[in-house]
C-alpha cells in the first residue's frame, strides 16, 4: 500500500485524525458542491501546496498518487464530452458510420471539464487524509466519530490481514507457477481455482489461531487498544476555515464575473 | 525448591477424538528457564493454551505458585494475565496494523487507567527493543521483529510465567541469539519464570536450567540438560538428536575410546574436555 507508506513519513503522522477528517470532509464537500471548474482547479493546487509544504510529502510521490485516477478520469470525460449531438451547432464533429453524427459542443466540453476538474479537486483532498493518516489512525477516529464498533474493528481485522492473505497467495502462486501451473487458459483457470480454495481454508485455519492468542490476551469481545499519543490538531480546523473561506470567495467571485 | 507453575495429570482430548494430552505431569521452578522438548504433534500448543485456560483440561490439575488454578469464567483473566503465551507465529498473535495499538491490548483488557497502559506499553517496547518501530506498520516489520512485538505484547500484561511455543523457529542465527539474550534479561530483570518449547537442540545446553521431553501427550524423561542428554537413544526414540557438540563427544567417546565427559554439550564445556586432555597427554 503505497499510501500508508507515506501516512507514517508525513508530518502530520502524530496528529489527532480528527481534525484531519473535518479539514478533509470541509473541502472535498464544497469542491463537489461548488459545481464550479475554477473552484475545481483551486481545491487541486491549494490542496497539493497543503500535501507537500504541511505535510511534508515529496512532490515526486504526490504527482504519482494524482496520476493514479487520471487514465479514468480522461476516458470518462472524454465520453462526456464526446457524443451523438443530433443537428446541434457543434465545436468539432464527424458522422459514425456515415449515418449518426458525433462531436463537441460548447455545452458537452464545459460539462467534461467541469466533472475533470471536480474530480480532480476532491481526489486532492482525499489525498490530503490518505497520506498524512495512516489506516489504523483513520480506523480509530471512524470509531471516535460513532461509526458502530462491529464495522470498525472489522475494518481494523480486514486490514491486518489483506497482507497476510495476499503475501499467502503470491507465495501459492509463485509455487504453481513453478510447477508450469499456469500453461495455457484451461490450466490456469484449475490453477488458480485451487489457489483460492486453499487460501480460503488456510485462513480458516489462521482465524483459529488468532481467536486462541486473542483470548490469550484476555479478548472479552472488544478489540479495544490504545493508540499512540496525538498532537491536538485544532490549528487545522483554522486551515479548514481559511480553504473553506477561499473556495467560496473564487466562487461568489466567479459566479459575478461569469454571469 | 518452588514452583512457579505445576501440571498435574493434565488430560485434554479434542472433540474430534484426538487425545493431545495423556496424562501430563511437569513443574516449572521459579525464575528460571524450562525447556519443554518435542517433535511436531506430541502437544505443545495444547498444553500452553490449558495453562492459561483458553482450553479448558479434562482431567488433572494445574497449579500456580501452589494453588490450584480455577477455570470458572470469572477467573480466567487473572490465569491469563498470570499465564503469558507467545505463539510461535507472530502473525497469528499480531492483529493490528499499528506496532503500539497492538502492544497495548493485553493492558487495555486488564482495565488499566490509561496512564498505566502507557507506562507499561512504553517498558515493555523499551525491553524488547522495538521503540524504534512504533512508527511502522505491522505488515512492513521483518519476522524477527514480529516476534519482539508479539513478546511486548504479552510482557505488559506483566505475567510471572511466560510460555513461548518455538521461540527461535524461522529466525537467522543472530536473531535466535538476540531473542534467546532478551529471555534471559526477562528472567533476570523481571524474575519472570520462562517455559519455551522447542526441537532446536543446540540451545537447550546453552539456555535451559531443566529439560522435559514431551512425547505422545506425555513427559518421558525429564531432568537438568545434562541429565537429558546422556540418554540420547530416547531422545532419539522421539525423533530429536543431541546438540551436535554432545554427539562429537559420544563420537570420541564410544568410537574413539577418548575419556571425554559425554555430559559436554556447549562449546564452552567441550573446550575445557579439550584443554583438560591436551593438559594429561602433556
Amino acid at each position: 500500500m503505497g499510501t500508508d507508506r507515506c501516512a507514517y513519513l508525513s508530518r502530520l503522522r502524530n496528529v489527532d485524525p480528527i481534525p484531519k477528517v473535518w479539514f478533509t470532509l470541509a473541502v472535498l464537500l464544497i469542491c463537489v458542491f461548488a459545481d464550479s471548474v475554477v473552484v475545481g482547479l483551486f481545491t487541486l493546487a491549494a490542496l497539493s501546496v497543503l500535501n507537500i509544504v504541511v505535510g511534508g510529502q515529496r512532490t515526486g510521490d504526490l504527482l504519482h498518487f494524482l496520476k493514479v485516477p487520471l487514465a479514468f478520469l480522461i476516458i470518462g470525460c472524454l465520453t462526456i464530452a464526446i457524443r451523438p449531438i443530433g443537428q446541434a451547432e457543434a465545436l468539432w464533429a464527424f458522422r459514425l458510420l456515415g449515418r449518426w453524427r458525433w462531436g463537441i459542443t460548447a455545452e458537452n466540453l464545459r460539462l467534461g471539464l467541469l466533472v475533470f476538474c471536480k474530480a480532480m479537486g476532491a481526489v486532492s483532498a482525499m489525498y490530503f487524509l490518505s497520506l498524512n493518516t495512516p489506516m489504523t489512525d483513520l480506523t480509530m477516529a471512524l470509531e471516535r466519530l460513532h461509526v458502530p464498533k462491529l464495522f470498525v474493528e472489522l475494518m481494523e481485522l480486514i486490514y491486518r490481514f489483506i497482507f497476510l492473505l495476499a503475501g499467502e497467495a503470491g507465495r501459492i502462486k509463485v509455487a504453481q507457477e513453478s510447477r508450469l501451473g499456469y500453461r495455457g487458459f484451461r490450466r490456469s483457470m484449475h490453477s488458480m481455482g485451487e489457489l483460492l480454495s486453499t487460501v480460503f481454508v488456510r485462513s480458516l485455519h489462521r482465524g483459529n489461531r488468532v481467536f486462541s492468542a486473542l483470548e490469550s490476551r484476555g479478548y472479552t469481545g472488544s478489540l479495544t487498544t490504545l493508540p499512540g499519543q496525538y498532537t491536538p490538531g485544532r490549528w487545522l480546523y483554522g486551515l479548514a476555515a481559511a480553504t473553506a473561506a477561499c473556495q467560496l470567495l473564487i466562487l461568489i467571485a466567479e459566479r459575478r464575473l461569469l454571469p | 525448591m518452588s514452583y512457579a507453575i505445576e501440571v498435574r495429570s493434565l488430560t485434554y482430548t479434542y472433540a474430534d477424538g484426538t487425545k493431545a494430552l495423556n496424562g501430563i505431569s511437569f513443574a516449572a521452578e521459579a525464575g528460571k528457564v524450562t525447556g519443554i522438548l518435542g517433535s511436531n504433534g506430541a502437544g505443545k500448543s495444547t498444553l500452553f493454551l490449558n495453562m492459561n485456560g483458553v482450553l479448558t483440561p479434562q482431567g488433572g490439575e494445574v497449579l500456580l505458585d501452589g494453588q490450584p488454578v480455577s477455570y470458572a469464567r470469572r477467573d480466567l483473566p487473572e490465569l491469563r494475565r498470570k499465564v503469558g503465551v507467545v505463539f510461535q507465529d507472530p502473525d497469528d498473535q499480531l492483529f493490528s496494523a499499528d506496532v503500539y495499538r497492538d502492544v497495548s491490548f493485553g493492558a487495555v483488557n486488564l482495565g488499566l487507567p490509561e496512564s498505566e497502559v502507557r507506562r507499561r506499553v512504553e517498558d515493555a517496547m523499551e525491553r524488547t527493543g522495538i521503540t524504534a518501530l512504533r512508527d511502522k506498520p505491522t505488515h512492513a516489520l521483518s519476522y524477527g521483529q514480529k516476534k519482539r512485538v508479539a513478546i511486548a505484547g504479552v510482557l505488559v500484561m506483566e505475567p510471572s510465567v511466560m510460555i513461548l511455543d518455538e521461540p527461535t523457529a524461522g529466525l537467522d542465527p543472530q536473531g535466535v541469539s538476540d531473542i534467546m539474550g532478551l529471555l534471559q534479561e526477562i528472567r533476570d530483570k523481571l524474575g519472570i519464570t520462562i517455559i519455551l518449547a522447542t526441537h532446536d537442540m543446540d540451545i537447550i545446553p546453552l539456555y535451559c536450567d531443566h529439560v522435559y521431553l514431551l512425547s505422545g501427550g506425555r513427559m518421558v524423561s525429564d531432568g537438568t540438560p545434562e541429565d537429558v542428554f546422556s540418554h540420547p537413544e530416547i531422545l532419539r526414540e522421539n525423533h530429536l538428536r543431541l546438540p551436535r557438540i554432545a554427539h562429537l563427544m559420544e563420537i570420541l567417546s564410544d568410537r574413539d575410546g577418548v575419556d571425554v565427559s559425554r555430559s559436554a554439550a556447549t562449546i564452552s564445556a567441550a573446550r575445557q574436555e579439550i584443554l583438560r586432555l591436551l593438559h594429561e597427554g602433556r
